[in-house]
C-alpha cells in the first residue's frame, strides 16, 4: 500500500554504546552526524513534457505545488524589464475569473499563490488542494493580461528604478554585474527607465507564450496526496498545457578578467559610504568535485561573523557593520566577490585589508578550530533548514536543474565533513583571485580617490550605467583670494546683507514632507527664534501630530507615536553652541577650514569645514548654502546625514531656501516650503 | 463483483485521508514524577528539546510578583557543571539555537539542535533543573535587565499597560489580576533565600513536562533521559487552591491613562471561561468573525467603510483558570470612545440575534484549519503544543483532534454562546486616555 521511498544514509556510521553511567560534568559529545533522509519523489512526465515530481507526505493535512521553469538565461535586451513586468502580473486572476474574485476565493479558502517569472506556487490544507491546483493551473495557463494592470505594474517598476537612482548600493549592483559579465550577457544586463518604457503589452504577450510552456518545467507536489489522484487531476488540468518549440539562446561570451588588478570607480557625489566589491568571474557548477570545498573556503574568508574578512574590517578596524564574500554557482558563468560598504575615508585601507586577507586564506593553511567551526556551522544550518518541506523541493528540483548525481544531497554532509586544511588552501587558490580581478567601488570621488590612487592599483572610471568614462574632475584649484571668510561673507551678503540677516529674529516655515517608501504626506510647521529655540511639529491628516522635537534654549525633547525622548546630551551641547540662527553670522571665521572647491549636485560649490565631521557647501557662483554635512555616532555606527538647500525665495528681505532635502542613511527627508514667514506668528511658549 | 470491492476500498482509503492529521507520540513518567512526551519523526535530522513547569505568574506571592518570569532569565545564568555566560555559546557552537518564555500559567525552555546533539539538549535541561546556580550575583544581573525589558515593553511602549489595567479590573480574588512581569519593587526587596526557595518549590520534576521531538530513535533517548533526568529528586506535590472570582453582573467603567500615547483607545473586556472549556473555543471562533484579518466584521465596517476607526481588534487572552475576552479600538478624528462602542455592540447584537451566514462559518472554519495545521509544521510548534495540552489542557491527544472541537461548533453554538457571555452587564468598558487628559 506505501509506495513511499525513503533512502536512509548514515554519513558515519557509528554504534554508540548506551553508558549507563553518565558524567554530567561533561557537556556530552555530539552523535554520529546525523541521517539524512531525504523523501524521494516519485516522477511521471505528461505528454507536453511537463515533468511531475510528487512527495506524498500524510503528516500534515496540507499540499504545497510548485511549478518551476528550467530556462536558459533569457536575453531581454532593449526591453529589459518585460520578464519583471510579466512575473508581477501573473497571479492576479485569469481569463476566466476576474482579478477580485480570484484573490477573494483564494483569501476564503486560507490559502496562498504567488507567481513570478521563474515559476509559481501554491499551497493550502489538504481539502482545498484540488482547487488550489486548478486555480495555479489556470494562472499559469490562461492568465489575465491586461492593459490596465500592465499599466500599473509598470509605473511601480519606473517608480522603483527612480527612487534608487541615487542609492549606492542599488547602482553597485547593476553596474557591479555589467562590468563583471558585460552589458550584453544576460547576467549584466540591467532594467532602466528607458528599457521599462520600450516594453509594451505585446511584449508581455510574446514572452508569456515563448516561455510559459511545459517544456523543462517542473510541477513539484508536496504533502497530503494520493499520488495516483494528484497525477489523474494534473492530468486533467495540465495536458491542454501546448508545447512550445525548443527555445534556444545565444548567449555571449562574459567579460574577460582583467589581467592584473584593477579598481573600477564610479562617481556618486552623495555618497556617504563607499560600496567596494572585489570580483572575478569564476566557472563552478555544484556538480563539480570542489564545491564542497570551496563553500567551507568561502566560509572561512568571508562566509559570517568569525570569517577573516569581517574580523579584520568590522572587528579589528571597525570600517564597517559587516564584510562578507561569496561564490556563485552557474552552468555558464558567476563572480567570487568580497567586499563591504565602509565610510569614505577608510575605502582605501578596506581595500587593501581585503586583498590581504584573500592573499592570507591563499598563502596559508587554516587553523583545524576555523575548519571545524566553519563546518559545524554549515552542517548545523543545512540540517535545520531541513525540517521545512520547501528545503525537499528545492533539493529535487536542484538536483535536476543542475545535472547533479542522484545522491547529491544525501553524500551533502559527508562531503562538507571531508573537506581538508589542504582543500581549502587548494580551492582558495583555484577560485578567489586577487590578482585577475576588477575592485569595483561605487562612492565619493572627491573624498576617497586621492588615497586610493596611493594603493598603486590603476584605477578606470565608468558612470552609474557602466559606461567608461574619462577620470572625473572631483575637485578644482581654489582660485586665488578666496579664503572661508569670504565664503561666509559672500553668504550673508547674498542672502540680503548683515543688517537685514540679523533683523530677523523668529522665523515660522509651513512646509509638505515627503518620506520615500510612506505613502504618507505629512505636514511641518517649522519655527525657530532667536538665538536656539527650535520646534518642529509634523502632522498627517486624519491622525493629527505625529512627531513633536523640540529645544526651548536649555532642555529639548522629541516625541513620535506617542513616545517621549529627552534630548541627548550630546545634542543639548551642541545646542548651546548655537548663537544665532544664521550659524554664519556667529562663526569665527579663522576656526574655519576652506576645503575644496567641488560639485554638489553638478554645481561647484565651496566646501567649508566648521568642525571636525560637520561641512557646509556654497555654491560658487551665488554664494548660497546649498548642503550641510554631518558625521554623528549612533548606535556604534557613524552615520552621516546630509541636507541640500535649494530655491532660495525672498521674504521680508532676507532669501530662504524653499527646498530642502534631508539624508541620514537610507532614509530620505524631502521638504516644500509652502510658506515663510519671518518676525510673527512665533512666541516662546511654541518651544516648550 | 470485483469491481464493486475495489470502489469500498478507495471509499475507505478517502475517509482515511480525510482526518490525515497524525502526530504521533509516547509519553511515560519517570519515577521522579517528571512527565516525558517523545514524538519520533526521522524526516528531517532536527531534535527539539523542551521542558516546560507548571509554573507562572498566578503561582507567586503577592508580595512578591515578577518571580515566575525573574526565573526564565535566572536559569539561564549557569548550573554546576555550565559556567556563568557559557549556555548560549554551548547551543550556537553546536548548531543550535534556544529560547524561553513565561505566561501566568506556566513557564517553558526550549533548544533546536541538528538531532545528533540530542544528548546535549538533555544535558542541558537536566542542568538547569537539577542544579542551576542561583546566587547574588546571577540575580543582580537579571534585576538589571528584567528592569530593561519592562521599560522596553512596558513603561515606554504605547498602549503597554492596558492589559495591566484591564487584569486589575476584571479580577478581584485570584492572582490573574496581577501582571506576568511584576512589580520591580518587589524584585528589588526579594532575599536570595526567596529565590532559592521558589527553585526548590516550583522546579521539580513532578511539575515538569519534558517533550523531545523530532528525528530521535525513542529507545535510545529514553536511556539518556533516565540518565540525565532520573536521577533528579522528587520535589513536594503542589497545592493550587486558587480564589473563586465572582460573576460580573454589572456593568463596570475605568479609566486609565498612559504618557505614550495621544490617541485614546476603547477597550470592551468580558469575562469568558478556562480555555479547557467548550465555550472557550466557541468564543475564539467569535473573535476571529468579528476582527481577524482586514475582511472581519469589525475591521471591514469600521476601518474601511465607515472610517471611524484607526484600528479594531480582539484579544482573546485564553488562560489555564478564566480567559478574557477584549475588544478594542483606535478612534479617527473626532469620533467618540463611545461611538466606537455602539458600534461593536450592533456587531455583537447581530450576533446574538441572528445565525452567521454559512459562508462566514465556512470560512471562519478554513482559518482555523490552516493556524491548526501550521502550529504543527516544525518540531518546535509540535513540542510546544505537546507539552502545552498535557500540562495545561490535560489531554495530548488535543494535538490531533482538537480541531474535531471547532468543526463540531454550529453556528447556532455561536448564537448562544454570544448571548452567555458578550452582555453589557457582563463587561469593564475601560476608556485608555492618554495622561494629559488626566484632571
Amino acid at each position: 500500500m506505501k509506495t513511499k521511498l525513503y533512502i536512509l544514509i548514515a554519513v558515519f556510521f557509528m554504534s554508540t554504546g548506551v553508558n549507563a553511567q553518565i558524567d554530567r560534568s561533561q557537556q556530552p559529545k555530539p552523535g554520529p552526524a546525523p541521517k539524512i533522509s531525504l523523501e524521494e519523489p516519485q516522477e511521471f512526465e505528461l505528454k507536453n513534457g511537463l515533468k511531475i515530481m510528487v512527495v506524498e507526505n500524510h503528516k500534515l493535512p496540507r499540499v504545497s505545488f510548485n511549478l518551476a521553469f528550467d530556462r536558459d538565461p533569457v536575453v531581454e535586451g532593449s526591453k529589459a524589464g518585460v520578464t519583471s513586468l510579466l512575473g508581477s502580473m501573473l497571479g492576479n486572476g485569469t481569463t476566466n475569473i476576474s482579478k477580485d474574485e480570484f484573490n477573494e476565493e483564494i483569501d476564503f479558502l486560507g490559502a496562498r499563490l504567488n507567481f513570478g517569472f521563474g515559476g509559481g506556487s501554491a499551497s493550502s490544507i489538504t481539502k482545498y488542494s484540488n482547487r488550489m491546483l486548478e486555480l495555479l493551473a489556470d494562472a499559469a495557463m490562461n492568465p489575465l493580461l491586461t492593459e490596465e494592470e500592465f499599466q500599473k505594474e509598470k509605473e511601480k517598476l519606473i517608480e522603483g528604478i527612480k527612487s534608487s537612482a541615487k542609492s549606492v548600493d542599488a547602482i553597485a549592483g547593476r553596474v557591479g554585474g555589467a562590468l563583471a559579465y558585460g552589458k550584453q550577457h544576460p547576467y549584466g544586463e540591467f532594467i532602466s527607465e528607458e528599457t521599462a518604457n520600450e516594453v509594451t503589452l505585446e511584449d508581455i504577450n510574446a514572452y508569456y507564450e515563448k516561455y510559459f510552456n511545459p517544456n523543462n518545467t517542473y510541477l513539484v507536489i508536496i504533502g497530503d496526496v494520493k499520488t495516483k489522484a494528484i497525477m489523474k487531476l494534473v492530468k486533467k488540468h495540465f495536458k491542454k498545457w501546448d508545447k512550445a518549440d525548443s527555445m534556444t539562446t545565444v548567449i555571449v561570451e562574459p567579460n574577460e578578467n582583467p589581467k592584473t588588478l584593477e579598481i573600477n570607480f564610479i562617481d556618486m557625489p552623495n555618497a556617504v559610504q563607499s560600496n567596494i566589491s572585489l570580483s572575478s568571474n569564476v566557472s563552478l557548477k555544484m556538480s563539480d568535485p570542489d564545491y564542497h570545498a570551496v563553500l567551507i573556503a568561502n566560509k572561512i574568508l568571508g562566509g559570517g561573523f568569525n570569517s577573516y574578512l569581517n574580523m579584520n574590517l568590522r572587528e579589528e578596524h571597525g570600517y564597517t557593520y559587516g564584510a562578507r564574500s561569496s561564490v556563485g554557482t552557474d552552468k555558464y558563468v558567476s563572480r567570487f566577490s568580497a567586499g563591504a560598504a565602509v565610510r569614505n575615508a577608510v575605502t582605501d585601507s578596506a581595500v587593501v585589508e581585503t586583498v590581504k586577507e584573500i592573499k592570507r586564506i591563499k598563502a596559508e593553511p587554516v587553523a583545524a578550530d576555523a575548519l571545524s567551526n566553519a563546518k559545524a556551522k554549515y552542517v548545523g544550518d543545512f540540517v535545520l533548514a531541513l525540517e521545512s518541506p520547501s528545503t525537499i523541493a528545492q533539493y529535487a528540483i536542484s538536483t535536476k536543474v543542475n545535472e547533479l548525481p542522484e545522491d547529491f544531497y544525501t553524500t551533502y554532509l559527508q562531503k562538507i565533513n571531508a573537506v581538508t586544511i589542504e582543500d581549502v588552501q587548494r580551492v582558495a587558490n583555484k577560485y578567489f583571485s586577487a590578482e585577475n580581478a576588477r575592485i569595483i567601488i561605487v562612492g565619493k570621488g572627491s573624498e576617497v580617490i586621492e588615497n586610493l590612487e596611493k594603493t598603486g592599483i590603476p584605477i578606470n572610471y565608468f558612470d552609474t550605467f557602466a559606461n567608461p568614462v574619462e577620470k572625473p574632475e572631483f575637485s578644482k584649484p581654489i582660485p586665488a583670494g578666496v579664503t572661508a571668510a569670504t565664503v561666509v561673507d559672500g553668504y550673508i551678503t547674498a542672502i540680503g546683507g548683515l543688517e537685514a540677516v540679523k533683523a530677523v529674529t523668529s522665523v515660522m516655515v509651513s512646509a509638505d514632507v515627503t518620506i520615500e517608501g510612506m505613502p504618507f504626506k505629512p505636514t511641518a510647521v517649522i519655527k525657530t527664534m532667536s538665538p536656539n529655540m527650535t520646534s518642529m511639529e509634523m502632522s498627517i491628516e486624519g491622525m493629527g501630530t505625529v512627531m513633536k522635537q523640540k529645544y526651548n534654549g536649555s532642555e529639548g525633547y522629541t516625541e513620535q507615536q506617542g513616545m517621549k525622548m529627552p534630548m541627548s546630551e550630546t545634542k543639548l551641547a551642541e545646542k548651546t553652541e548655537e548663537k544665532g540662527l544664521f550659524p554664519e553670522t556667529y562663526l569665527d571665521a579663522t576656526t574655519l577650514t576652506l576645503v575644496s572647491l567641488t560639485a554638489v549636485e553638478g554645481v561647484d560649490a565651496y566646501k567649508v569645514m566648521v568642525k571636525e565631521d560637520s561641512f557646509r557647501y556654497y555654491d560658487a557662483a551665488s554664494g548660497l548654502l546649498v548642503r550641510t554635512e554631518k558625521t554623528e555616532e549612533a548606535q556604534g555606527q557613524k552615520v552621516t546625514s546630509v541636507e541640500d538647500l535649494s530655491d532660495y525665495r525672498n521674504v521680508n528681505g532676507v532669501l530662504f531656501p524653499f527646498g530642502r532635502k534631508i539624508t541620514a542613511g537610507p532614509q530620505v527627508i524631502g521638504m516644500s516650503a509652502s510658506n515663510i514667514t519671518t518676525n510673527e506668528g512665533v512666541s516662546a511658549d511654541d518651544f516648550n | 463483483m470485483k469491481k464493486c470491492l475495489f470502489s469500498l476500498a478507495t471509499l475507505l482509503g478517502m475517509t482515511l485521508a480525510v482526518s490525515a492529521q497524525e502526530v504521533k507520540f509516547e509519553e511515560y513518567d519517570l519515577s521522579n514524577g517528571m512527565h516525558v512526551i517523545l514524538h519520533q519523526d526521522n524526516s528531517a535530522p532536527v531534535v527539539t528539546t523542551a521542558v516546560m513547569y507548571h509554573v507562572g505568574a498566578k503561582d507567586e506571592n503577592p508580595e512578591r510578583t515578577g518571580f515566575a518570569h525573574f526565573f526564565e532569565h535566572l536559569l539561564f545564568e549557569g548550573t554546576e557543571n555550565i559556567p556563568k555566560g557559557e549556555w548560549f555559546t554551548i547551543v550556537t557552537s553546536a548548531g543550535g539555537s534556544n529560547n524561553a518564555n513565561t505566561t501566568d500559567d506556566r513557564t517553558y525552555y526550549y533548544e533546536v539542535f541538528p538531532s545528533n546533539n540530542v544528548e546535549l539538549g538533555l544535558w542541558m535541561e537536566s542542568e538547569r533543573l537539577l542544579h542551576p546556580v542561583i546566587n547574588q550575583d546571577g540575580v543582580d544581573t537579571q534585576n538589571e535587565v528584567v528592569k530593561e525589558e519592562k521599560r522596553l515593553r512596558v513603561d515606554n511602549s504605547p498602549y503597554g499597560k492596558f492589559l495591566e489595567k484591564i487584569k486589575l479590573n476584571m479580577f478581584k480574588k485570584h492572582p490573574y489580576k496581577g501582571t506576568t512581569i511584576g512589580k520591580m519593587a518587589h524584585l528589588d526587596a526579594a532575599t536570595l533565600e526567596e529565590f532559592q526557595a521558589f527553585n526548590t518549590k516550583f522546579y521539580v520534576p513532578n511539575n515538569a513536562v519534558l517533550v523531545v521531538a523530532g528525528d530521535i530513535d525513542s529507545a535510545e533517548v529514553k536511556v539518556m533521559i533516565e540518565n540525565y533526568f532520573g536521577p533528579i529528586p522528587r520535589g513536594e506535590d503542589i497545592e493550587r487552591n486558587f480564589p473563586k472570582e465572582d460573576p460580573i453582573t454589572a456593568p463596570m467603567r475605568a479609566k486609565a491613562y498612559d504618557s505614550n500615547i495621544q490617541i485614546p483607545a476603547i477597550m470592551a473586556a468580558y469575562r469568558t471561561p478556562s480555555f479547557k472549556e467548550r465555550d472557550s473555543y466557541v468564543l475564539s471562533m467569535i473573535s476571529t468573525y468579528l476582527s481577524d484579518g482586514k475582511t472581519s466584521k469589525l475591521y471591514k465596517k469600521m476601518v474601511d467603510d465607515k472610517k471611524m476607526a484607526l484600528q479594531v481588534g480582539a484579544i482573546n487572552l485564553s488562560q489555564e483558570d478564566y480567559g478574557t475576552y477584549i475588544l478594542y479600538g483606535l478612534p479617527l478624528g473626532d469620533v467618540s470612545l463611545d461611538d466606537l462602542v455602539a458600534e461593536m455592540d450592533e456587531e455583537i447584537l447581530k450576533l446574538k440575534n441572528n445565525l452567521i451566514s454559512e459562508r462566514d462559518y465556512q470560512k471562519i472554519q478554513n482559518k482555523f484549519e490552516n493556524n491548526f495545521v501550521s502550529s504543527n509544521s516544525s518540531f518546535e510548534g509540535i513540542a510546544n503544543s505537546l507539552a502545552r495540552y498535557y500540562m495545561l489542557y490535560g489531554d495530548v491527544n488535543l494535538i490531533n483532534n482538537e480541531i474535531d472541537i471547532y468543526r463540531s461548533i454550529t453556528r447556532e453554538e455561536i448564537q448562544s454562546v454570544a448571548n452567555k457571555y458578550l452582555n453589557a452587564n457582563q463587561r469593564l468598558l475601560l476608556e485608555y486616555l492618554p495622561e494629559s487628559e488626566k484632571e
